[in-house]
């Protein structure tokens, strides 16, 4: 079982404020109230804590957390 | 061994008109709350009318050699670098005015367009003329006056930017000394030319009764993209110049990023794994002046007493061009004058 989701969900609490159970995996970054900077923000934090690389839009508004730890899944490892 | 080029004098100029976030609100559809959690943004200076950028310039400049003349005896300057996004006019450049104007005669003196990173290419040209014996000293001057290019309709660009001028005095000196200047971290990229932009007026599109309707004269920023950009070509930056001096990133003691807005500083200071107290913020009080806010922000920091003499300190900057860079030194013992 990954701990991405966990991770993500922490990096939300750290990076913006969340409480742990603020946050569901059904939820959209628009419905946490995350705007256009704040993804961008997210996407810095999870390249630097995945050790992946994103492209500006792999992360979207309307992208559930579900949907998001499936794109940070599907990237590669990069050193 | 090369001659180093030593910052021995630092002076500012903010122009006197203070306007807050409440006063935009009333004229454009924003708010106090709206312009702080986004930039962390809280008021800035902008110039009256009829003042422009060789005014501000002029009094940052005389600050900064009073600042050196006082403290390291340093007497005038054998060159003036002006960096600068607002000009006093297209044609001619304004650093021969500023050098008339500061009593220093007829020195070599000329602009640097390199929009938000401007302060940090001055400082390369300004260590450059001495490393080649073109000059002893250079005053490295960074003005702005970016209310003369804002959209007054633009409230992006008009809740970020403000007015001023800030300068540092280079001297010829020895590399391992305090404030000499390491090796510098310079880039660019013309694909993003278009994210931080003014559309007409130049050359691609000059004023000309036929395009009135449709020229475009003011300040366009893509925000989204230009945060990105900066905060990952600042940390790699600001590592690089680290390591060329021979530092750990961690070993750097104060960090004085380009003040363009808090959650850049912030995201920087995260991606480099940094306290984020070792960076000094002075936009709130200021908002990002551009090519004058790394000397702004320095001052602002030694008044404050959170750069000290013997801090190591780093200085990165993003902006048009797009642009960035970064640079180290010991921090001397300069008092902004």
């Amino acid at each position: 079982m990954s701990d991405t989701y966990e991770r993500l969900v922490q990096l939300l609490v750290k990076n913006f404020g969340f409480d742990t159970d603020e946050v569901a995996r059904e939820d959209t970054f628009s419905k946490l109230e995350l705007d256009s900077l704040a993804l961008v923000e997210l996407t810095l934090a999870v390249q630097q804590e995945f050790k992946i690389k994103l492209t500006d839009d792999d992360l979207d508004a309307n992208d559930t957390m579900e949907q998001a730890v499936k794109v940070i899944e599907s990237k590669p490892v990069v050193a | 061994m090369a001659r180093a080029a030593v910052v021995c004098g630092l002076g500012t100029h903010l122009p006197s008109r203070v306007v807050g976030n409440d006063h935009l609100a009333r004229e454009l559809d924003t708010s106090d709350e709206w312009i702080r959690s986004r930039t962390g943004i809280g008021q800035r200076h902008l110039a009256d009318p009829g003042q422009a950028t060789s005014d501000l310039a002029v009094e940052a400049g005389q600050r900064a050699l009073k600042s050196a003349s006082s403290g390291a005896g340093q007497d005038g300057a054998d060159a003036v670098v002006l960096a600068t996004t607002t000009p006093d006019h297209p044609c001619p450049a304004t650093a021969p005015l500023v050098a008339s104007r500061l009593g220093l005669g007829t020195v070599p003196a000329f602009d640097v367009a390199a929009v938000c990173t401007g302060f940090l290419y001055g400082l390369a040209a300004g260590a450059g003329l001495i490393a080649t014996g073109t000059a002893d000293s250079v005053l490295v001057v960074g003005a702005e006056t970016y209310s003369s290019i804002l959209d007054p309709a633009d409230r992006s660009t008009r809740a970020i930017f403000g007015d001023g001028a800030g300068a540092v005095v280079l001297r010829a000196g020895e590399p391992d000394e305090p404030g000499a200047l390491g090796p510098m971290v310079l880039g660019s990229d013309g694909t993003g030319s278009e994210l931080i932009q003014v559309p007409s007026g130049g050359s691609r599109d000059p004023f000309r009764a036929e395009n009135a309707d449709r020229a475009d004269p003011f300040f366009r920023m893509t925000g989204r993209q230009v945060f990105r950009n900066a905060v990952e070509r600042m940390a790699e930056a600001v590592t690089e110049a680290a390591a060329r001096a021979g530092w750990r990133p961690e070993g750097v003691d104060v960090l004085v990023a380009h003040q363009a807005n808090v959650r850049i500083i912030q995201a920087v200071a995260d991606q480099l794994g940094l306290p984020r107290e070792r960076f000094p913020v002075h936009l709130d009080r200021v908002g990002n002046t551009s090519a004058a806010s790394i000397p702004l922000a320095l001052a602002d920091a030694v008044t404050a007493g959170a750069l000290r003499p013997g801090h190591k300190t780093a200085l990165a900057a993003f902006g048009g061009g797009l642009t960035w860079g970064a640079v180290t030194m010991t921090w001397p013992q300069v008092a902004p004058a």
